[in-house]
């Protein structure tokens, strides 16, 4: 289980509720999350997925309990810091004016930037990298705004791993990609586990890509943790039912041996 | 894996050195900005011939009226023009790029109104009382602004935040109330409706060294912070929420810029009137030229800007001399074709 059986946790929770204006969104949520791991966050729409990602990069600040990435509350942790551990690909955004591609990688360099010394031949070298583990690198040129939605998304997380993070959170990153691209993206990210990646926290709508992706899922229930634990612990059928309300078929992985669910 | 940039051409990776390409075209523009000015000085009421001119210049000759004509009066108002240009485009730009927002324009945000409130207020008190109160008149265009300004600040602020549709919104409601009081004063004051209506569509004619040195400082420094702040601004264009994951406090960011901007705008309209078009179109067409990386576009937009209102000037004081055009009128009329022009032609090369 995830609980402080391992030595530190990268990232805690306690006691965490938040709420916009007088709609409750999370309720005393704990949490700690251990090192090297792929969490897969899933539940129902409006459970409080991707309120949790805000809280843990500290967009958002709870109205009561404490969060900590590496034992630090995040609340002494200035933005800039933040920056230069966690990492986010967000689910869909619209990018204002046609930056090229490579441009908006770079951008992912900003948090190691100093406005008056400018950038080392470093941030470039790594932003290179970056389009070259998601296969971008091809319409590096290419404007933005002329690029496919799977496209998008490889630039998106090559924008994340050019902030060389030691947490990268994703909201739901496989949406417009096709079935080759999930394959090899999530190969990427469990190999950005072996190196500096410390930990990914990804927010799942498929069960099965998450079942698939994570070492340990967080399924969420109105706002609170319904269960923990490995896909073969949280992914069976009076769980499923209780929570999103449907009968469901549970048939094991033909290859794997993780579950996988069937309507 | 297939490379679209072979590593072994390119130093950076790939990515173009942009300090190089800045570096040119700043003094690419500088020199442009100075043969565009020698021949501006040609035009006028009166012609003088360009070795003339040249040989006043060099010789410093003041003396006579041909050497004032040039000294004391084109040389201030093509170097106004100039300064001009650079700020409306500059915080154009920046307001554009931190309201992620491609029509938002350097009046957007109310400090217009104000400076515009300001000086048909002088203009209006002349009227009524019968003293000559134009020397005074860029003072409460100043004044107007400032208060344009804080009105936005107070009403957009929630707590301690910023909330960029707040500030757009409150602009914009600034903008429509403070214009409606000039239109009161326009229909009450009919015989002066000739100088408020010059001084909205922007006036260049009363430049001199004076108000040079008055806003040659301020104008500088502003446009050099946010040009520094290039790379946030960069980052804005991806989202609030990307922004803040890149590490940018976006809440500080938007007021520094709004501060920054409506300031070096307040100081320039009090001298210059309303002059429109520029803040909103030449950053476009610096983007159409040099993509929208500001740590690029910010710089070309204010040398653009320069350029195109020198032109724009020399166009209005000269087509039908010795009557003036408002230099409003004609940066409009020269500047939308270009705009249409480039934009056509974008698209073209992107099917």
């Amino acid at each position: 289980m995830m609980n402080n059986t391992e030595s530190n946790p990268i990232i805690s929770l306690e006691n965490v509720t938040f709420s916009y204006s007088s709609q409750p969104v999370l309720q005393e949520v704990n949490l700690s999350i251990p090192q090297g791991k792929f969490i897969g966050i899933i539940g129902p729409n409006g459970s409080g997925k991707t309120t949790m990602l805000k809280l843990i990069s500290g967009i958002l600040t709870p109205q009561k309990g404490v969060i900590k990435i590496f034992q630090q509350d995040i609340r002494k942790i200035s933005r800039k810091k933040i920056a230069q551990i966690i990492s986010m690909v967000p689910q869909e955004s619209y990018i204002t004016y046609n930056y090229k591609v490579k441009e908006v990688v770079f951008m992912g360099r900003i948090p190691y930037i100093n406005q008056w010394k400018g950038e080392a031949l470093l941030d470039y070298q790594i932003s290179r990298e970056a389009m070259e583990k998601t296969d971008s690198l091809i319409y590096a040129e290419k404007g933005i705004h002329q690029i496919s939605g799977g496209e998008m998304q490889r630039v998106y997380i090559a924008r994340a791993l050019a902030q060389s993070p030691k947490i990268l959170m994703l909201d739901e990153f496989a949406t417009h990609l096709d079935l080759n691209y999930k394959y090899e993206i999530i190969k990427i990210l469990r190999d950005s586990l072996q190196e500096e990646v410390q930990c990914i926290i990804s927010v799942f709508h498929d069960l099965n890509l998450a079942s698939y992706c994570s070492d340990q899922l967080i399924l969420l229930n109105k706002g609170r943790i319904e269960k923990i634990g490995t896909p073969h612990e949280v992914i069976n059928l009076q769980t499923l039912e209780k929570v999103y309300r449907t009968r469901t078929h549970i048939i094991k992985h033909p290859k794997l041996s993780i579950p996988q669910v069937l309507i | 894996m297939k490379s679209f940039i072979k590593p072994a051409q390119n130093k950076l990776y790939g990515y173009s050195n942009w300090r190089y390409k800045a570096l040119f075209i700043i003094i690419f523009g500088f020199c442009v900005i100075l043969v565009i000015g020698f021949i501006a000085l040609n035009f006028g009421t009166i012609a003088i011939e360009p070795k003339k001119i040249l040989s006043i210049i060099w010789q410093h000759k003041t003396d006579d009226s041909l050497g004032l004509i040039i000294w004391e009066l084109r040389i201030p108002r093509l170097i106004m023009a100039m300064l001009t240009g650079m700020t409306l485009a500059c915080v154009g730009g920046s307001f554009q790029g931190i309201l992620r927002n491609p029509l938002a324009d350097p009046y957007i945000l109310g400090v217009s109104a104000g400076a515009a409130l300001g000086a048909c207020s002088v203009i209006a008190l002349q009227y009524i009382t019968g003293l000559y109160l134009i020397p005074i008149l860029p003072i409460f265009a100043l004044v107007g602004a400032f208060i344009s300004i804080s009105l936005v600040y107070l009403l957009s602020r929630k707590k301690s935040h910023l909330p960029m549709t707040d500030l757009l919104l409150a602009g914009v409601a600034v903008n429509f109330f403070f214009s409606a009081i000039i239109t009161l004063l326009l229909a009450i004051s009919r015989r002066e409706i000739h100088s408020m209506v010059l001084w909205l569509m922007g006036d260049l004619s009363t430049a001199s060294w004076q108000k040079v040195f008055l806003i040659v400082f301020p104008v500088f420094l502003g446009t050099m912070l946010l040009i520094s702040s290039s790379l946030e601004l960069n980052a804005m264009a991806l989202g609030e929420e990307e922004a803040l994951h890149l590490g940018v406090q976006t809440e500080r960011l938007r007021l520094k810029i709004f501060f920054i901007g409506s300031v070096m705008i307040a100081i320039v309209v009090s001298f210059t009137g309303l002059i429109g078009f520029v803040g909103l179109v030449i950053p476009h067409i610096a983007r159409l030229m040099v993509g929208p990386d500001h740590r690029i576009m910010l710089p070309v937009s204010a040398l653009a800007g320069s350029i195109f209102l020198i032109i724009c000037d020399t166009i209005a004081r000269s087509i039908i001399a010795p009557t003036e055009i408002p230099i409003g009128a004609i940066t409009a009329l020269v500047g939308a074709p270009i705009f249409i022009h480039l934009l056509k032609r974008r698209n073209e090369h992107d099917e």
